[in-house]
């Protein structure tokens, strides 16, 4: 009897407690609880998440971008940190894995609250995410011209830096303007045709026109058309026999290395006589750029960074 | 046909001529058609107009710059390889001794690989190290044939050599995690390709491939008495141990220079001997007769295959001969009587 009273009162305590704190808890939870829709239905995410864990370098790059607080990180692909162009801003942050690879040991130990993972987590990875944090998953199409813009809301929703995310777009916007207007002075309309590709020892690697670097390249006046060699929803080609060089013959090419030394793959590429006969090489419009950040980064920052290589470029041009 | 299968050296030295006309004209077509077909747009007749002189300037380069330069390394790779393969057959008693099966492709894989990890970017060197690799994988071979019960068995000394392969490719991938740059040169490298090799490759390799001539033609004959036993070749005034370790050297030459210009392909040292004992019968100077122009035709066979199955890219030579090479492997061994040489 005794017994069951006692249990009865313990009960009753528990259920004011709850009912106590849950009060207490609904004047912040209403004005800043908000629902973000993501890959995986909605995720309700409370507040402003102070310690934020990146999966992917687009939400690296976003999260930097709207000053937000990142304190763990993924490393950029084949590299051993972050990407170099971004490398300063993101101070010295604790690395939790590669893409593709989570660390979970390395995130729990961080802990986050909130994390943002990359578009294709799976299901099973997503689950044990959630139970250290709630999870954003990207819903966003991939290599669509305006995923990174999309991307970017997203992410700021859940980061609740809405406001931040507008006014980095917006920047990113009049930049683009600024740069498409020096291509316009500067390139005559019928050179304005480019193709984007990473140069490996066996041949090149055409990137997808709908790749983030390939679209900014577009929104800023150049003509990209990957010939239909890379198949529908995938980054980029096979490496392409060298045969079929000569189908990547525009005007100029932007050559990525995923390593930082361009002008090394340069001399490499060059030594490949069916490489040295484009026109884009014997008219010295071949453009090295860094692969980390033309071909695996993507967010506001990305773009900026884009559009500085950009500008120097088309500067550097002799008229 | 029938005849040309037979084991008796009689009949089979009666049909040997034959067979190697007929293997030197199939060679001639099969380095035609690596003339002709490719993976990017340039057609089998663009490319016979180019030919005959009055082309387009793109066929005429895609034919003389990127074809032919393939097609010669693919050649000698072939030829290489075939009398690599041969040899070590014939020397270890074992017709599955074969440089890719042995581990001797891997070492000197694992020795290129090595060597551009440190930086290794002329010719010269990367051959050096394909063969300094190819030898040391020789003499783990030699002693592990010394090795009791396991020289007569060629099933466990095949088991041996994939250990071998088995821990040489795991050094290579740990190699390739330590740099980036390193680690796509090596991973290219490594499944096999004669596509974009520069001709510097093959100047560096033919003092060795010429060398490796010289020796096989002198170790010929004596290497054939070895075959009617150790006691008769002694007898017929041969030093066994001494035509050993020449044959080593000549393998680790051939197998070196065919790693350095692409990479370790496995299984051509197994299906090209394979063939042409088929028609030479047991020996093994008809058998290197054959492998001359047998050899360059699988090769160059497969290199020609590898641009047409997977175009506008290409599918690494190494995948090409590992499928022509798996079944040819699984008949030897399912052929309940193992050949013995």
């Amino acid at each position: 009897m005794t017994c069951r009273t006692h249990a009865l009162k313990q009960t009753l305590l528990r259920s004011i407690a709850a009912l106590t704190l849950s009060t207490m808890g609904v004047g912040a939870s209403l004005a800043d609880s908000r629902s973000v829709e993501t890959a995986y239905g909605p995720v309700t995410v409370n507040g402003q998440p102070e310690r934020v864990v990146t999966l992917y370098e687009g939400a690296l790059d976003t999260t930097l971008a709207v000053d937000a607080n990142p304190v763990g990180a993924v490393i950029t692909r084949g590299g051993s940190d972050v990407a170099d162009y971004i490398k300063s801003r993101a101070g010295d942050i604790a690395i939790v894995g590669a893409p593709a690879e989570t660390n979970i040991e390395a995130v729990i130990s961080v802990r986050p609250d909130l994390i943002l993972a990359a578009p294709r987590t799976n299901e099973q990875q997503y689950q044990l995410l959630s139970r250290i944090a709630p999870v954003i998953v990207s819903d966003v199409p991939m290599f669509q011209p305006d995923s990174w813009e999309r991307e970017t809301r997203l992410f700021a929703k859940a980061l609740g830096k809405e406001e931040a995310a507008e006014r980095v777009i917006a920047k990113v916007e009049s930049r683009i303007g600024e740069v498409a207007a020096l291509v316009a002075a500067r390139i005559p309309e019928a050179q304005r045709d480019a193709t984007l590709v990473r140069w490996m020892p066996q041949g090149p690697l055409v990137m997808a026109e709908g790749l983030f670097s390939a679209s900014i390249l577009q929104a800023v006046g150049f003509r990209i058309d990957d010939n239909d060699l890379v198949k529908e929803g995938r980054p980029h080609s096979e490496p392409l026999s060298l045969e079929n060089l000569s189908s990547m013959d525009q005007s100029w090419v932007f050559l990525a290395t995923l390593n930082e030394d361009g002008d090394k793959a340069l001399e490499a590429a060059r030594q490949s006589p069916a490489f040295a006969r484009l026109d884009a090489v014997e008219h010295d419009r071949v453009i090295t750029v860094s692969g980390q950040l033309w071909t695996s980064a993507t967010g506001p920052l990305a773009v900026l960074a884009i559009l500085d290589d950009i500008e120097a470029a088309v500067t550097a041009i002799q008229p | 046909m029938l005849n040309a299968l037979s084991p008796t050296s009689v009949v089979a030295s009666r049909a040997f001529f034959p067979p190697l006309l007929a293997a030197g004209f199939l060679l001639l077509l099969v380095v035609l058609a690596s003339l002709l077909y490719g993976a990017g747009p340039v057609s089998a007749s663009d490319a016979m107009a180019a030919l005959m002189a009055n082309g387009t300037e793109e066929a005429w380069f895609v034919v003389t710059e990127l074809r032919l330069p393939r097609t010669i390394i693919a050649l000698i790779t072939g030829l290489a390889l075939g009398l690599a393969g041969a040899l070590l057959q014939s020397m270890t008693r074992n017709p599955l001794a074969e440089p890719g099966l042995l581990g001797v492709s891997a070492g000197s894989g694992f020795a290129v690989a090595l060597a551009i990890l440190l930086g290794a970017t002329t010719a010269t060197l990367t051959t050096l190290s394909a063969q300094l690799g190819a030898l040391a994988g020789c003499a783990l071979v030699i002693a592990a044939t010394r090795v009791q019960g396991l020289g007569n068995d060629p099933v466990r000394l095949v088991l041996a050599g994939a250990t071998m392969t088995g821990l040489l490719l795991a050094l290579t991938s740990m190699l390739m995690l330590m740099d980036q740059r390193a680690a796509d040169e090596i991973r290219f490298w490594i499944t096999g390709s004669v596509a974009g090799k520069p001709l510097s490759m093959l100047w560096a390799t033919l003092p060795s491939i010429t060398l490796a001539l010289v020796l096989i033609a002198i170790v010929a004959r004596p290497l054939a008495a070895m075959a009617l036993g150790e006691k008769a070749a002694v007898g017929l005034g041969h030093h066994p141990g001494r035509i050993r370790f020449l044959i080593t050297f000549t393998v680790a030459l051939l197998v070196g220079s065919a790693t350095a210009l692409a990479g370790p392909l496995i299984f051509v040292g197994l299906v090209v001997p394979f063939i042409a004992r088929a028609f030479s019968g047991p020996d093994i100077r008809k058998t290197l007769w054959l492998c001359v122009p047998v050899g360059p035709a699988v090769v160059l066979g497969a290199d020609v295959l590898s641009r047409l199955i997977a175009a506008p890219a290409e599918m690494p030579l190494g995948v090409v001969t590992a499928l022509i090479g798996a079944p040819v492997l699984l008949a030897i061994v399912r052929a309940g009587r193992m050949p013995s040489l």
